[in-house]
């Protein structure tokens, strides 16, 4: 073997499972969205037709499709703050010990991410459920009345968001555990022979320190919540009145509920647009960081 | 959420495209059911030029959780005719994707259990054979006046053809609690939803967090039946989606006003045979899934609950229900798998499977057989079924007009929209909307 060709040999497998998964379908889909591809035409191509943009101008004339977005976006600003500063606040308070408790508190704390969807929306499902909910028995005890979680169009965003956050905390926490304890000892001895205090050392050293962590961390959520998809399908399916439909939920309802699978390429193309620019737009603002 | 959010960075692209990509590998694909005719019995060679022998191995998709019950029924089958049936189950949840794959792939069951919600989903994709009177005439027991009228022949034709026939039968009946009722001072059940409204309001009075009935917010044929009740439908003559009429909003005012009287719970997650069971909502118009999941949950409920025909106003008609049965067009049995459509509509048969799984036939003569109407519950069900219709069949009855209905309703009830307005909106949504 030339040693010229060893690069390209050592990212060629690489390559092709990313063109093979990541691009191919990302193409498939943009085509897809050009014809008015249903259950029909996947059983005679003869009986899929061309509509060019028909389907994104049905799109953006959709309300089901604006509600969506607006959901998504109400997930977005909700779920993801909560999910860096929740898990950030785990990860802090679980670093300060290295004891058995501690690492079985860890333990604990990734629980949920490692539960399965069905299994926690059957869980959370009876938590919340109007009469016989142990959230509400617990309220009816403060003289509370029953407070409808998953039925109310106002709240149900809401108590769906919540289990997210509580069931993306758990990973996260460990990623920022790893990151803190990544952190020289050096430092924070040099900080405590300063003087500074725990809060004056996490603020303006440990905080720093783990800044790529929170970086990476806010890129992956945010992606993750842009596709906001599981709790929503498995807790509400969506209702009521679509007001926890997410954007990945109402492409599912179109494309494998309603086979209409041009007009939810069209929505997964735009969906993909949107990640791709929102997480450019992270990146940028990245590069633009110190290195320490 | 990190760990996953990597690998779905490229799902809402990846979902429809993979999809995608099945479609276009079909065109090349293996004509199906070759692996099966590798494992037909000699004698099916000669069968393409003298069609007597009809042969298997026949694929039958079975809707639910476990073939063992269907794979009873049919062993008579299997040991008189020497045609071996494999039965799979499928999930409810499933059947479309495995349906979607199926087309895709060109690789089928031979036959399959087709809930009438699905029907016209099915039919449109080219999918079933068509089986029309020529194709059925060696088969008597699949002759439609066999059939309840609703289901049979032409009832569920779409586009004017043909492609399954009835199995299986499903309806709707008011569920009432005797005791509760009496006790309330009301000695007789609903016989009008002007009655039931009433007397719903009287049963939720009794206190707090009582109520008098419940409406499933999923439940798109209950407004098509009060439509129905009041003498209209929700399709006009000419076969187009319409309600734009008197009785669907009268329809409306009773749906409405039930949430208005504070005689039905408005949480979406109300669990309708616990609220049964316990008493808060004491009548219920549900299907005889329903009566099974009472007699499981409080078998010593038994006696203080009843079941009886729909209310009426200008009539009393139910949703016709259930599941036909249809024939995989490209599959290569197609005479088993006739053959076998004619032994499950045998009224022998039909009264079996009764027995075995609880689902009513479909075949007149086995709703009136003794081991049928023996149950005083299935005699009520068997008069609902002798008036009883079938939703229209749109093209996507459950994700486009069914969903349109319950959203115009459910947006008056939940969030207090404008009862005009909502049906005007489900007027202009639904436009165009055809069962042809």
């Amino acid at each position: 073997m030339r040693p010229r060709a060893t690069p390209y040999v050592l990212v060629g497998p690489a390559t092709v499972l990313l063109l093979t998964f990541g691009v191919l379908p990302i193409l498939v889909a943009a085509g897809v969205s050009l014809t008015d591809m249903d259950a029909a035409g996947l059983g005679d191509p003869s009986r899929v037709g061309g509509v060019g943009a028909a389907n994104y101008a049905e799109l953006l004339a959709d309300p089901a499709f604006w509600q969506a977005m607006r959901n998504t976006a109400f997930y977005v600003a909700l779920g993801v703050p909560s999910v860096v500063v929740v898990s950030l606040a785990i990860a802090l308070l679980l670093n300060q010990s290295r004891s058995r408790f501690f690492r079985v508190l860890r333990s604990f704390y990734f629980l949920p991410a490692i539960t399965g969807i069905v299994a926690i929306a059957l869980v959370w499902g009876y938590l919340y459920n109007t009469q016989f909910g142990l959230i509400n028995y617990l309220l009816s005890l403060v003289g509370v009345g029953p407070v409808q979680w998953l039925s109310s169009p106002g709240l149900v965003k809401v108590s769906v968001a919540l289990v997210a956050i509580w069931r993306g905390t758990g990973l996260n926490s460990v990623i920022f555990l790893a990151a803190l304890q990544g952190v020289p000892k050096e430092y924070l001895e040099a900080a405590a022979l300063d003087g500074a205090s725990g809060w004056r050392t996490t603020w303006s050293i440990v905080l720093p320190l783990v800044r790529f962590a929170i970086m990476f961390v806010t890129v992956t959520t945010v992606i993750a919540w842009l596709q906001f998809f599981d709790e929503a399908f498995v807790l509400t399916k969506g209702g009521p009145l679509g007001t926890s439909t997410s954007i990945s939920l109402f492409l599912f309802q179109q494309g494998f509920s309603g086979a209409r699978f041009g007009y939810a390429s069209a929505g997964s193309v735009v969906l993909f647009v949107v990640i791709a620019a929102v997480t450019l737009v992270q990146l940028r603002a990245r590069r633009a960081d110190v290195a320490y | 959420m990190a760990n996953t959010s990597l690998r779905r960075a490229l799902l809402p692209a990846g979902i429809v495209a993979s999809l995608a990509l099945a479609a276009c590998s079909s065109g090349g694909a293996a004509a199906p059911g070759t692996s099966d005719a590798a494992e037909q019995p000699s004698t099916s060679t000669s069968a393409s030029s003298e069609p007597a022998a009809p042969a298997g191995p026949l694929t039958v998709w079975v809707m639910g959780d476990s073939s063992a019950k269907f794979d009873e029924l049919v062993a008579p089958f299997v040991s008189d005719t020497g045609i071996e049936v494999n039965t799979v189950a499928i999930p409810w949840d499933s059947i479309d994707q495995k349906v979607t794959t199926a087309v895709a792939s060109g690789e089928g069951p031979d036959v399959l259990q087709i809930g009438l919600s699905k029907l016209r989903t099915f039919a449109d994709t080219g999918a079933l054979l068509p089986l029309d009177e020529a194709a059925l005439a060696d088969y008597p027991n699949l002759a439609a006046a066999n059939f309840l009228d609703g289901v049979a022949g032409d009832a569920t034709a779409v586009g004017g053809q043909v492609v399954s026939v009835p199995w299986i039968a499903d309806t709707r009946v008011l569920f009432y609690r005797s005791d509760i009722l009496s006790e309330a001072g009301i000695a007789q059940p609903p016989a009008t939803w002007e009655e039931l409204r009433a007397d719903a309001k009287v049963l939720a009075a009794r206190g707090d967090g009582q109520y008098g009935s419940y409406i499933p917010q999923w439940d798109s044929p209950l407004p098509v039946q009060m439509t129905w009740a009041f003498g209209g439908d929700i399709v006009d003559a000419d076969g187009n989606v319409d309600f734009d009429t008197p009785a669907f909003r009268q329809a409306v005012d009773l749906y409405t006003g039930l949430y208005a009287d504070g005689s039905v719970p408005t949480n979406s997650d109300f669990d309708q045979t616990q609220g049964f069971v316990s008493g808060i909502a004491p009548m219920l118009v549900s299907g005889p899934y329903l009566a099974a999941a009472i007699k499981d949950a409080a078998p010593d409920l038994d006696g203080k609950w009843s079941v009886t025909t729909l209310p009426k106003e200008t009539n009393g008609t139910a949703l016709l229900a259930g599941s036909n049965l249809g024939v995989w067009a490209k599959s290569t049995h197609q005479d088993a798998a006739l053959q076998l459509l004619d032994y499950l509509s045998q009224p022998a048969t039909q009264v079996t499977w009764f027995g075995l799984n609880g689902d009513l036939p479909t075949v007149k003569a086995a709703l009136e057989d003794p081991k049928v109407t023996a149950d005083p519950l299935v005699a009520v069900y068997a008069a609902q079924l002798a008036d009883s219709k079938i939703l229209p069949l749109v093209p996507n009855w459950d994700g486009e007009t069914g969903k349109a209905l319950l959203d115009a309703l459910n947006s008056v009830v939940l969030t207090g929209a404008d009862k005009d307005a909502a049906i005007a909106t489900l007027i202009s949504a639904t436009a165009g909307q055809s069962v042809n």
